[in-house]
């Protein structure tokens, strides 16, 4: 009985530690753009990799979400890409731009602001 | 380590265009992610297939499409809030415009015109298609946004109606007609009974509905959908009538004109005149004996600016006054041209709201006058 209790908590908190896309909605713009800050150029699949490694699979980016948003950065004139054949396959890589740089920067600051707020406004004490 | 070969990267590339990706990029994209997947997670004699399709399902909610639409979505709407921005703005201006506007014309102060002429055009021109773009895209489904495009679509023809109708423009009645009348009997029957069906929306759908059949119906009662045809035929004969009268007479006593250069001097001032007043109505000099058919009628309607806008005119109507000023000072008692109640003794931007007609007749009754002046003078003699 305890072990599938302990098992039942296992499965539930594993489905908790998933965050839901709508909280990562509002911070993949920025996400991006850290991974592409921390390294010279990377292509789609890299980065849904890295975030998984470096957040040990808890945000895990998905596929319909992170290639709008990448257009999108490439639009804004964030990002800039540059293109390499991989046999028959074309792979496209994206590099952070000047104004990228200085936007992630910001964005950065903006995102531990909210934080700090939220950890106030929901009364979150910090973990020891 | 799977490795993928050229057929089964074709087979790929295939799938995701059938599956509706259009964009190029976007392709390329997905290709190289979807061969990412496979080549690392794929045991090398794994079932590339079922693989595949497991892989690929994992990437959407309903369909592969969505990745597409959310792009161009995020392509299009990167100025969302510059565009709701601006139709916020728009919006206040238009109605401060629109307050200050009618203020001005309440105290008859000048600039109101001008100002109801930016609020209209701003409303229907900036305001109302923004509020169309950034409203549909709040609506669900495809009838809300048919119905929000309906809505805007006559509410811009009824609007730009109004503005043509009080710049004087062709096609206003038409459009104010058209407009309001697809309005009120197209939208808001569709509107009130999709919008009833909702329980959230009933009581705001009901009381929206009646505010815009009453709107609707206001402005409908003022619209003039009479055949005004006739009307101006009728001032046109009557005209017409007028000056062969005048002829006529001039011709019978032609002799005792002649003989005076400063009479002749007056009428000929006088026929340029209407000349140039009937040119700015109809086009032509003179009337043609089939204006009808040439569809020359002259619409009344006030002078306006003419005679302080076109030099010539103003010129003219100073040479009439000071030609008849000089011919009274050699007449005497009930010879002289009476100048009271005509044109002459008004100045010409008071003139701006006497109207084509009545300055045309004014200008032939002072002809008349120096008619029976001579003859008066020949019967004395």
């Amino acid at each position: 009985m305890y072990k599938i209790l302990m098992y039942l908590c296992v499965i539930i908190k594993i489905h908790i530690m998933i965050y839901a896309t709508e909280l990562i909605k509002g911070t993949l713009k920025t996400i991006v753009l850290k991974q592409l800050a921390d390294n010279p150029r990377m292509y789609g699949y890299e980065i849904t990799q890295k975030v998984k490694e470096l957040t040990f699979d808890k945000i895990q980016i998905t596929e319909g979400a992170l290639y709008p948003t990448l257009h999108a950065l490439e639009e804004d004139g964030l990002v800039t890409t540059e293109v390499e054949y991989i046999g028959k396959r074309v792979r496209k890589y994206y590099r952070l731009s000047p104004t990228g740089k200085t936007k992630t920067e910001e964005k950065i600051s903006e995102i531990a602001d909210f934080i700090e707020t939220l950890r106030f406004l929901l009364d979150i004490k910090p973990a020891i | 380590m799977y490795s993928l070969s050229n057929k089964q990267i074709d087979y790929i590339l295939d799938d995701i265009r059938a599956r509706g990706i259009e964009m190029e990029s976007l392709q390329g994209d997905l290709l190289d992610h979807i061969c990412c997947i496979i080549e690392h997670n794929l045991e090398a004699n794994g079932d590339f297939e079922s693989f595949y399709n497991k892989t690929i399902t994992s990437f959407y909610k309903k369909e592969l499409r969505e990745i597409e639409e959310e792009t161009i979505s995020l392509l299009t709407f990167k100025h969302y809030y510059q565009m709701k921005k601006l139709m916020i703005i728009s919006g206040g201006f238009s109605v401060a415009a629109f307050i200050g506007g009618s203020f001005l014309k309440i105290m008859h102060w000048p600039g109101a015109s001008m100002l109801l002429l930016l609020a209209i055009l701003t409303a229907s021109l900036i305001f109302l298609p923004l509020m169309f773009v950034l409203k549909v895209r709040e609506v669900g489904s495809t009838r809300d946004k048919v119905v929000t495009g309906l809505g805007t679509f006559f509410g811009i023809i009824s609007s730009l109606g109004t503005l043509f109708k009080i710049m004087h423009w062709p096609y206003a009645n038409i459009m104010m007609f058209v407009g309001l009348t697809a309005f009120m009997f197209l939208f808001v029957p569709i509107y009130f009974f999709t919008g009833i069906r909702n329980p959230e929306t009933k009581v705001n759908v009901i009381v929206s509905s009646v505010i815009y059949i009453l709107a609707g119906g206001l402005i409908f009662s003022l619209i003039d959908l009479r055949n005004h045809e006739p009307e101006h035929a009728m001032k046109m004969y009557a005209y017409i009538q007028n000056e062969a009268l005048l002829h006529k007479i001039q011709q019978n006593s032609k002799d005792s004109i002649a003989q005076n250069i400063e009479i002749q001097s007056i009428n000929k001032t006088a026929e340029e005149l209407k000349s140039m007043i009937l040119e700015n109505g109809t086009g032509e000099k003179n009337i043609p004996q089939d204006f009808e058919a040439k569809n020359l009628v002259m619409q009344e309607g006030q002078m306006g600016a003419f005679f302080v806008d076109i030099p010539r005119a103003s010129q003219l109507l100073a040479d009439l006054n000071a030609k008849i000023t000089a011919y009274n000072a050699t007449q005497n008692g009930a010879n002289k041209i009476a100048m009271e109640h005509s044109i002459l003794s008004l100045a010409p931007y008071e003139l701006r709201n006497y109207t084509n007609y009545f300055i045309l007749n004014n200008i032939s009754q002072l002809q008349f006058q120096l008619i029976n002046v001579p003859k008066t003078l020949v019967a004395t003699k």
